[in-house]
């Protein structure tokens, strides 16, 4: 059977068992990733596969699978199967079925892809990142650097059929200037054009090369200038923990929040998924149902959750596009730049400290958002609207919603941020946090 | 399959590869997903495929492909040449693999009772059955069990690895995990919730051994106890006593990951962090003589079993850490040559698409002879932490921070009132320099341990007894 005929055969097959609702999802993805450590190539590493999700609604039970053996024999007893565990399990609390189509999708962002990128290219950006890095300071550069070109279709029996496909290429710089100063920083792109592995490796150099002798940071309430790589963790949580599956799970500070000031009014914050040329770029959903930009948070008030048409049903509401055919997930994150440049922002900070990075972000109870991260690499002491000596040692330790509360300002300047930390790309600023809690161990 | 594997080797060495490795892994899973009493999906996964590991002047390449034909596995094998030249100009001599014993073996896992022989009725009936247990908990409690999501997944594993040197690896190996989530709650006093992880190597067994509605009823009678008594923490220097599951995950954070001689020599720098450790750190003393932490993959049953590692190397306890003093690295072939060692069997991946890497397998303290009360009964002052909610170490595995959840005042040798949330934030060389007294009480937790880039999570025990800390710093509730 042909690939693209495979779709077509699961829905016809899961109909003729008695599925009410069939969603097929194809994915085909040719990747590649250097990995690199101590200035030097580590292991390179090469993906080609094919996927398929199917997702089933019989009698109102549902069941999904994942396979990559794509058999006309293995398909026709997976989706037979499927349907049987979809009928043999209890009915879902909603039933929504799957959205009818056809749909109309603005293919014109999707600009054509200029194909592949060849490996010694791929090498000579990592060269470019390190050598970079190595100019502005650093002594021993580590990270990773990502090209993918990827398909994605989407068939429902509803009639939905969509596809898309792209390239996406991504590279994550952390640069040392001795063992306990370092500085990191991304570069991602949907094309070469946009991608600049050498700015990633000079910013990642330059912070480390400031963080030199770092002394132990005092602990105690800060006004603290976040970098983009900590506000976009940040970020990812409150658009992660919109998702209305989160919220009926009890694992998220949000419920019940609809309306309210969540944040001040410097935060606005929008899921575009339509931004044309940008890496998390999606014009549909798992669902088939074009995206479209949803306002999270406008100046400080939760203006929605991120629904399926399930999700969405149980609320009252319509879909957001932001399918999941379980979990609801946000694509592309995008925060509203504020109107005050990050020099003139540091300026104001009498007595701060900036952050430009964190990782390990974990929940004391995600109803009430208590939570701590750790910064990694630079951190440094603001006096008197500079930035002076370097500090180590620091743990944020505080409420997530407290943090947003206490967002005072927010930079004109913005970087797209996605690493091993942030899984969700998100356009972030410099953000100014008031009276932000730092901890430190006791011996 | 062993003839597309020996076509994709020879392919390999035929196109100038020193060393190569092709794995076939096939894992096949299916998971049962409730929430809140209703279930919300079941879902069947088939994910196998080949992956082919090969080294070319220097240079390593990897290369997986899910279509396991031979015309698919020798094209991934070229690729793999392919890239591994393309980047050879930007790696160093040196890079090899020791000469460590490479082994030709079978090893499977039979379960007692195959899950697959288990209807699906009866895996969404015992998981209805957890939840209306915790749910009556809640209620006799007079909270709210507001959130409530389980899941049970069902995994079969098989691999056959063969490699340049010899190596011939099968094996087959069941597991079944349990990961549930708890939330209650009460107008005046909010919210608290708890995770929890069991896992084993084996069949469905191992679920009738856990009893999943007794476990859930009073795990979540403790928690609501927790939410309506627990007062605020003291905040000072005392005395503390941890229960196993905040001492599994300290071995596992401060002592296992510090030991990955990946980690010492950088290699994951820019993902999962770096370590105190360095290659000369073996005889350095970072605990008390009470103390000594171990891996050990040939537990059986346990949810990191392995006989064998992805190299074709005969998996062993290690002693990480003996009587306080730092004594071995985990290591693969290829950092046990940089190190001039063994590799001692530690190189595993989570599914066939990954790289094998150095991992943990079951990490835990090594139990001493102190009973629970014993522990207790000699503190004036303290706080009994028995498990934990939030808890990070920053990337270097020195700071970190661990917060209570059913927690308690101890005074002169009684446990007394609840506390909320006591925190614990320590270095490692403060934390395992306190221990005072081990426990004989050695329990384990399942955890999916993430490591690598694109992260893997595989399967691993933590673990350990009751410990005692003397004269540490408790802090207080956050804000």
């Amino acid at each position: 059977m042909r690939m693209e005929e495979i779709p077509s055969f699961l829905i016809s097959n899961g109909k003729k068992e008695g599925a009410t609702d069939i969603a097929v999802k194809f994915e085909e993805n040719d990747e590649t990733m250097i990995r690199f450590s101590n200035n030097e190539i580590t292991v390179t590493k090469n993906w080609r596969e094919k996927e398929v999700e199917i997702f089933v609604i019989a009698e109102k039970g549902r069941a999904e699978t994942r396979t990559g053996i794509l058999s006309t024999q293995n398909l026709r007893e997976l989706i037979k199967r499927l349907v049987n565990t979809a009928r043999t399990s209890p009915p879902a609390e909603v039933y929504a079925p799957l959205p009818t189509g056809p749909f109309e999708y603005d293919y014109s962002r999707l600009e054509p892809s200029k194909g592949a990128v060849p490996p010694e290219r791929l090498i000579g950006y990592v060269k470019k990142a390190i050598d970079s890095a190595r100019e502005a300071g650093a002594e021993k550069v580590a990270g990773s650097l990502t090209f993918s070109i990827y398909k994605i279709s989407v068939q429902t029996s509803g009639g939905v059929y969509a596809k898309e496909q792209g390239t996406n290429l991504e590279v994550s710089v952390r640069a040392f200037s001795s063992e306990l100063a370092s500085g990191h920083s991304v570069s991602i792109a949907r094309e070469e054009e946009g991608f600049d592995p050498a700015l990633a490796g000079r910013q990642a150099g330059e912070i480390a090369d400031k963080a030199l002798n770092p002394m132990e940071g005092q602990p105690g309430r800060y006004d603290v200038l976040l970098g983009p790589l900590v506000f976009a963790d940040l970020i990812s949580q409150l658009g992660e923990r919109a998702s209305a599956f989160l919220i009926d799970a009890g694992q998220s500070f949000l419920a019940d929040k609809i309306g309210s000031q969540i944040a001040s009014k410097e935060l606005t914050l929008h899921d575009d998924p339509i931004l044309k040329g940008s890496y998390g770029l999606r014009i549909f959903d798992d669902e088939g149902v074009p995206t479209r930009r949803n306002t999270i948070v406008e100046k400080g008030k939760l203006k929605t959750y991120l629904h399926n048409s399930t999700t969405a049903k149980k609320s009252g509401v319509e879909t957001t596009g932001n399918a999941g055919l379980l979990v609801p997930t946000p694509w592309n994150l995008v925060i509203e730049p504020g109107n005050k440049k990050i020099e003139d922002i540091l300026s104001t900070i009498d007595r701060g400290i900036y952050i430009t990075n964190s990782w390990y972000l974990r929940y004391q109870d995600y109803s009430k958002g208590d939570f701590s991260t750790i910064p990694r690499d630079g951190m440094f002491l603001i006096r008197n609207g500079e930035l002076t000596n370097p500090v180590r040692n620091l743990r944020i330790s505080d409420n997530i919603l407290r943090i947003f509360r206490n967002t005072a300002r927010i930079s004109r300047e913005r970087q797209w941020i996605k690493w091993w930390e942030v899984e969700t790309p998100t356009l972030t600023p410099h953000a100014l946090v008031t009276d932000l809690n730092l901890s430190k161990s006791t011996i | 399959m062993e003839e597309i594997l020996k076509a994709a080797l020879d392919e390999t060495l035929a196109h100038g590869a020193i060393y190569a490795e092709i794995r076939f892994q096939s894992d096949v899973s299916e998971s049962v997903l409730m929430k809140n009493g209703i279930s919300e999906v079941t879902d069947y996964s088939q994910i196998r495929g080949i992956s082919v590991r090969a080294l070319v002047r220097n240079s390593l390449g990897f290369s997986a492909t899910n279509l396991c034909t031979k015309r698919a596995a020798c094209k991934a094998a070229r690729k793999a040449i392919t890239i591994a030249h393309a980047a050879s100009r930007l790696t160093s001599p040196g890079v090899s693999m020791d000469n460590t014993e490479i082994n030709q073996a079978r090893f499977e896992v039979k379960p007692e009772i195959p899950s697959r022989d288990i209807d699906l009725t009866s895996k969404i009936e015992l998981l209805s059955e957890g939840y209306k247990a915790a749910r009556d908990s809640a209620e006799q409690k007079g909270v709210k069990l507001s959130g409530c999501v389980l899941r049970i997944n069902l995994l079969e594993t098989e691999k056959i690895i063969i490699n340049s040197d010899g190596g011939e690896i099968h094996s087959s190996i069941p597991r079944i995990a349990l990961s549930t989530f708890l939330s209650v709650s009460e107008a005046r006093r909010g919210t608290t919730q708890r995770f929890l992880h069991l896992g084993e190597t084996s069949g469905w067994e191992a679920e009738e051994k856990w009893n999943l509605p007794l476990l859930l009823s009073e795990e979540t009678y403790t928690l609501a106890g927790t939410l309506l008594e627990a007062r605020k923490s003291p905040s000072e220097k005392m005395d503390i006593v941890l229960g196993p599951e905040v001492v599994g995950l300290v071995c596992h954070e401060s002592c296992g990951h510090p030991s990955e001689a990946d980690r010492i020599l950088g290699r994951e720098a820019a993902q999962a962090g770096e370590t105190y450790l360095k290659p000369d750190s073996a005889g350095r003393r970072i605990g008390s003589p009470l103390v000594s932490v171990v891996d050990d993959p040939t537990i059986p049953h346990s949810f990191g079993f392995y006989l064998y590692d992805e190299e074709g190397v005969k998996s062993r306890k290690r002693f990480l850490m003996r009587k306080g003093v730092i004594e071995e690295f985990l290591h693969n072939r290829e950092t046990a040559t940089i190190f001039e060692v063994k590799s001692n069997g530690s190189s595993r991946a989570a599914a066939y698409g990954y790289e094998p890497i150095i991992r943990m397998a079951n990490t835990f303290l090594e139990p001493g002879d102190y009973s629970r009360e014993e522990l207790i009964e000699d503190v004036k002052k303290g706080v009994y932490i028995k498990n934990f909610m939030e808890w990070n170490i920053d990337d270097r595995r020195y700071h970190q921070r661990y917060v209570g959840l059913e927690a308690y005042k101890i005074k002169d040798g009684v446990l007394g009132e609840r506390v909320r949330n006591p925190v614990l934030e320590i270095t490692t060389e403060g934390f395992w320099s306190s221990v005072d007294a081990v426990g004989d009480d050695l329990q384990f937790q399942a955890a999916y341990c993430g490591k690598g880039d694109p992260m893997q999570g595989i399967p691993v025990w933590t673990g350990g007894p009751h410990i005692r800390l003397r004269g540490v710093r408790i802090g207080g509730t956050l804000l």
